[in-house]
């Protein structure tokens, strides 16, 4: 009875069906992934024994006052400290890939001797023989490198004997890249470049890194660089692929509501439809339950059919869906779990679905056989059905919109200020040399004397200790200089303007508990070995994800400052726009002579480097989304249309006595289905652009981009993505029009009874 | 006068076989027949709302049979009107946008001159106060007066009335008639189908049809005032021959 049930509404079990089997599907897919990504990079770092708290340094090091600091605690699990030989990246090529243009900073390492290992795509701690070299896999395709290629620096040659993972430097998001070679080889080509240490902890377990962290700031030891803590590690990680898999789940969660709607809309009809047949059950003495259960079980062998489905189709998606997250992370350990996580996903999609089945089926108790028997009665209000169309119409739009617009405003230049970068053209590091701030000076005379430089101005880096109103101390890295020529986004208040002014960062402003306006002491160390302190307000919070996401700002000119400068930037634009390229390339020749430590970069290629690999994630994730919002509409429309045309059926009829023709009738609903969209279309992009901001700030909150606000991209804002709904909806309305001509004139004369 | 309807060897799977009759214009003319004997299939089959298998239906000169779906809904929208048993109207419109929604549908530019003319038929068929209202507002027999006027809006050459007042109480079935006579009184030529000896009678001829095939026909001659009792009278001993 179930199965002949099914075969004469095929249309409608086919589309309830495949609602269930996409939410599965869908649901399956975010959790699959979700545990894959989370499952792999645990794997990784544990594999990997990634350090708890890592101090990168430039400079001189006395290994001495590390070790006895290491000795004196107990926390210490494990203490190593690593070299890092960073090189100029227009030495490196791999084939016949030059990696000039490159934006990370790439140099050399040994494999380390306790932990933090580089490993293979097994996971297995690498040993590279002498000659060798193992490339970070996040380049291979990205360069198109194989093994046995030659790497060359300078004119020294290398094998590349395979990949390697970095479980701490694997995301892009992470601006150094480790390459992987033996230790003759590094002695070998130590002279190439410049070498950087790696001061790295592994804490017992329970050890609290946030208090390690102040112990080793307050023992003085050496912190020229950036510190790296494991949650930080873990987030990274995280990041670029967990985006791709929030924007899954949210698709998942709309797709989940939208086919309970729908089901619930499929099921109203059918009992309508069914409604002399459920009289007649009734009539007979059939009790209640078990007409329920009867509509129940069909309900379930079509769940049934479409969670398997959604499952199946789960684990295809999942091959291509997370190729790049399986390549920098390894797979999962845990398969067992993840699919037995999985297929529990889909067996809760499924079950809330049935539930709202479940609660509609008790409306057949609300009408008596006789009632059901003459056709009279109703299972509820009769819904106008045009207004889901809408809904969902603006659903859609909102599916395609929020990652549409996410793509599109990271993509854009000035998104670069989100993230505590000024709008410029141009940056030019100065960084890992001896004398920072003489090098800086050179170079910013040697752009005052270029006619083509627009405007510039240096930032120069330097880590001050400073003191809070209640006393406790915190060491900041303060970038000095004038602020008002390239201005980040400010999330409150506005750039300092003179030298008793600082701006935070937000994740300094929230650490440190200081808000606009508040006071705080900042120590300068004098030329004549004194320590000044000097008070300054509080006067902006910004986003930014340089070093971590910890900086400050401010505009402290004094000349017997003495405070190391740690790092200098100098930001730049040129009156040409069109000249930037060029201009890059010509300053990146003039300064390769420098020994090292001159960085020219683009800053589209900076933010292209940088989130290269986030914005390809979103970019999937956006086509998925939109191709599923297209898909999505498509089946509900259709099943909608179908529905409005088989309740109006003796409307249509009557129409077609009074001389109607069909084409007259499907332009009635054509134009039916264009006015509800419409208003749809309006409302989605109404609210993929305000309510779709909102969210899209919470997932760039955890990127570190606060007061985030949507840079569109109006083409497809306001003509691609509706045109797509547009044509998706008229589409499924003409296809499920053609049922009109199946309605013939005479119908309403036999049925009749509309009044 | 002129033949208006021209039915000829018309038939219709094992339903109507070889159908043959005329109407002519300006006549009144009623299908009897037990239910099952094929009296609405033969309306559909008439007027244009479903294909006879064999024959020929012609609507003055021209040859509905044969004609396609746009034709022939052209045919009924600009020379038929149509008079239903439930009296179909749309629930979403009330009563005057009931009436003028196909002659509407032909020309929507004259809109006004439509409305004007509706309310002129609702008029004469006293439910003029009840243009605004809703469907669900007014009662059975006002309704298929409105349908009356519905079917008479594009000023048809023939009415078909299918049972029209098959769910109506007796007073409002007299007004429902009165309505009819009134109409054909005007030129209208009607072909309705009852079951309802009493309206037959009013009818200029009733044909009686039996198991798809046209048995008998009375010929009752136009209806003048007063003549009532006697048309009915031979109208029940006509189909008390014929097995009624």
């Amino acid at each position: 009875m179930i199965i002949n049930d099914i075969k004469a509404n095929k249309l409608v079990s086919a589309a309830t069906c495949i609602f269930m089997a996409v939410t599965a599907m869908l649901l399956g897919l975010s959790i699959l992934l979700y545990a894959s990504l989370a499952d792999s990079i645990d794997s990784l770092m544990t594999e990997a024994k990634t350090p708890d708290f890592l101090q990168m340094h430039t400079g001189e090091l006395d290994e001495d006052d590390v070790n006895s600091f290491s000795q004196q605690r107990e926390d210490i699990e494990a203490m190593q400290i690593c070299t890092f030989l960073n090189l100029q990246n227009s030495q490196i090529s791999i084939g016949n890939e030059s990696f000039e243009n490159n934006m990370q900073d790439n140099g050399l390492s040994c494999q380390s001797s306790l932990f933090d290992y580089l490993v293979d795509a097994d996971n297995k701690v690498i040993y590279p023989s002498e000659g060798e070299v193992y490339v970070p896999v996040c380049y291979r395709k990205e360069y198109g490198i194989k093994s046995g290629d030659v790497m060359r620096i300078g004119k020294e040659e290398l094998i590349v004997a395979g990949f390697l993972r970095d479980s701490q430097m694997n995301s892009m998001m992470a601006s150094s890249k480790r390459f992987l070679i033996s230790e003759p080889d590094y002695e070998r080509l130590r002279q190439l470049g410049s070498e950087e240490y790696l001061i790295e902890f592994r804490l017992k377990d329970g050890s609290d890194i946030n208090a390690f962290a102040t112990a080793y700031k307050d023992a003085g030891l050496p912190d020229n660089g950036p510190t790296i803590t494991y949650p930080l590690i873990r987030m990274m990680n995280a990041l670029s692929d967990g985006m791709m898999i929030l924007v899954i789940l949210l698709v998942s969660v709309v797709v989940l509501l939208i086919s309970m709607l729908c089901i619930r809309y499929i099921i109203l009809t059918q009992l309508e439809k069914d409604k002399t047949g459920i009289g007649m059950l009734k009539a007979v003495g059939i009790s209640r339950r078990d007409i329920r259960k009867l509509y129940m079980s069909k309900y379930l062998i079509l769940s049934v059919v479409g969670c398997m489905t959604g499952v199946i189709a789960a684990i295809i998606t999942a091959k291509p869906v997370g190729a790049q997250m399986r390549e920098l992370y390894g797979n999962a350990g845990n398969t067992g779990l993840i699919y037995a996580l999985m297929i529990l996903g889909a067996l809760a999609a499924e079950g809330m679905i049935l539930l709202s089945v479940s609660r509609l089926l008790h409306r057949t108790d609300r009408i008596s056989a006789a009632d059901a028997l003459y056709g009279r009665g109703s299972f509820g209000k009769k819904k106008n059905l045009w207004l889901p169309a809408m809904i969902i119409t603006a659903t859609a739009m909102f599916m395609i919109l929020v990652p549409q617009n996410m793509k599109s405003t990271i993509e854009a230049p000035e998104f670069v200020t989100y993230m505590g970068i000024g709008e410029s053209h141009i940056r030019i590091d100065v960084r890992q040399t001896g004398n920072v701030r003489k090098i800086a000076g050179e170079v910013t005379e040697d752009i005052g004397h270029d006619n083509r430089v627009r405007d510039y101005v240096l930032m120069e880096t330097g880590s001050y200790r400073t003191i809070l109103q209640n006393g406790s101390s915190y060491d900041l890295m303060i970038e000095n200089g004038d602020h008002s020529r390239f201005p980040v986004r400010y999330t409150e208040g506005r750039y300092p303007e003179n030298d008793r002014e600082i701006a935070l960062s937000v994740l300094n402003a929230e650490e440190m508990g200081v808000k606009l306006g508040d006071e705080i002491i900042v120590c300068k160390e004098m030329k004549d070995g004194t320590a000044e302190e000097i008070s300054c307000s509080v006067c902006g919070i910004y986003s930014d994800i340089t070093n971590g996401g910890k900086t400050a700002k401010a505009c402290m000119k004094d000349p017997d400052d003495a405070t190391p400068v740690m790092w200098s930037i100098i930001y730049l634009s040129l009156a040409d726009e069109d000249l930037t390229r060029e201009w890059t390339n010509e300053y990146q020749d003039r300064y390769s002579s420098f020994e090292s430590g001159v960085k020219v970069t683009l800053i589209a290629d900076y933010l292209k480097g940088t989130y290269g690999q986030t914005i390809r994630n979103i970019s999937k994730a956006a086509a998925v989304s939109s191709v599923m919002a297209c898909f999505v509409l498509f089946i509900v429309m259709l099943l909608l249309i179908r529905l409005v045309v088989w309740r109006e059926r003796n409307d249509s009829s009557l129409k077609k006595a009074l001389g109607f023709t069909s084409s007259d009738i499907r332009m009635e609903y054509l134009k039916k289905t264009v006015t509800y969209i419409l208003p749809g279309i309006v409302l989605g992009v109404f609210a993929g652009i305000v309510p779709g901001q909102s969210l899209a700030a919470l997932l760039l909150r955890s990127m570190g981009a606060y007061s985030f606000r949507f840079i569109i991209d109006p083409l497809t804002v306001f003509a691609a993505a509706p045109a797509m709904i547009a044509v998706s909806a008229v589409l499924a309305a003409i296809l499920s029009l053609t049922e009109v001509k199946r309605i013939h004139a005479w119908e309403c004369l036999r049925a009749g009874a509309l009044k | 006068m002129k033949e208006l309807l021209t039915v000829k060897h018309l038939g219709k799977a094992d339903i109507l076989k070889d159908i043959n009759f005329e109407i002519k214009e300006g006549e009144m003319v009623a299908v009897m027949g037990p239910s099952g004997s094929g009296k609405s299939t033969l309306l559909y089959n008439v007027s244009g709302m479903d294909d006879p298998d064999t024959g020929e239906v012609m609507l003055g000169d021209t040859v509905i049979t044969g004609m396609n779906e746009d034709e022939k809904a052209e045919l009924r929208l600009k020379r038929m009107g149509f008079v239903f048993q439930q009296m179909n109207v749309l629930e979403n419109l009330n009563i005057i946008d009931n009436i003028v929604l196909p002659s509407l549908h032909a020309d929507r530019k004259r809109k006004k001159e439509y409305c004007e003319r509706a309310m002129e038929l609702m008029e004469g068929f006293h439910i003029g106060d009840l243009a605004e209202r809703k469907v669900s507002e007014v009662s059975g027999g006002q309704l298929q007066r409105a349908c009356i006027c519905r079917s008479m809006i594009s000023e048809p050459e023939i009415i078909f009335a299918d049972e029209p007042t098959g769910a109506l109480n007796q007073t409002a079935a007299t007004e429902v008639i009165e309505s009819f006579l009134k109409i054909n009184r005007d030129g209208t030529t009607i072909l309705m189908v009852t079951h309802d000896s009493r309206i037959a009678s009013m009818c200029e001829r009733i044909l009686y049809i039996l198991d798809g095939e046209i048995r008998g026909e009375l010929k009752l001659g136009k209806k003048e005032q007063n003549d009532n009792r006697e048309r009915e009278q031979k109208t029940v001993r006509w189909l008390a021959e014929m097995g009624w």
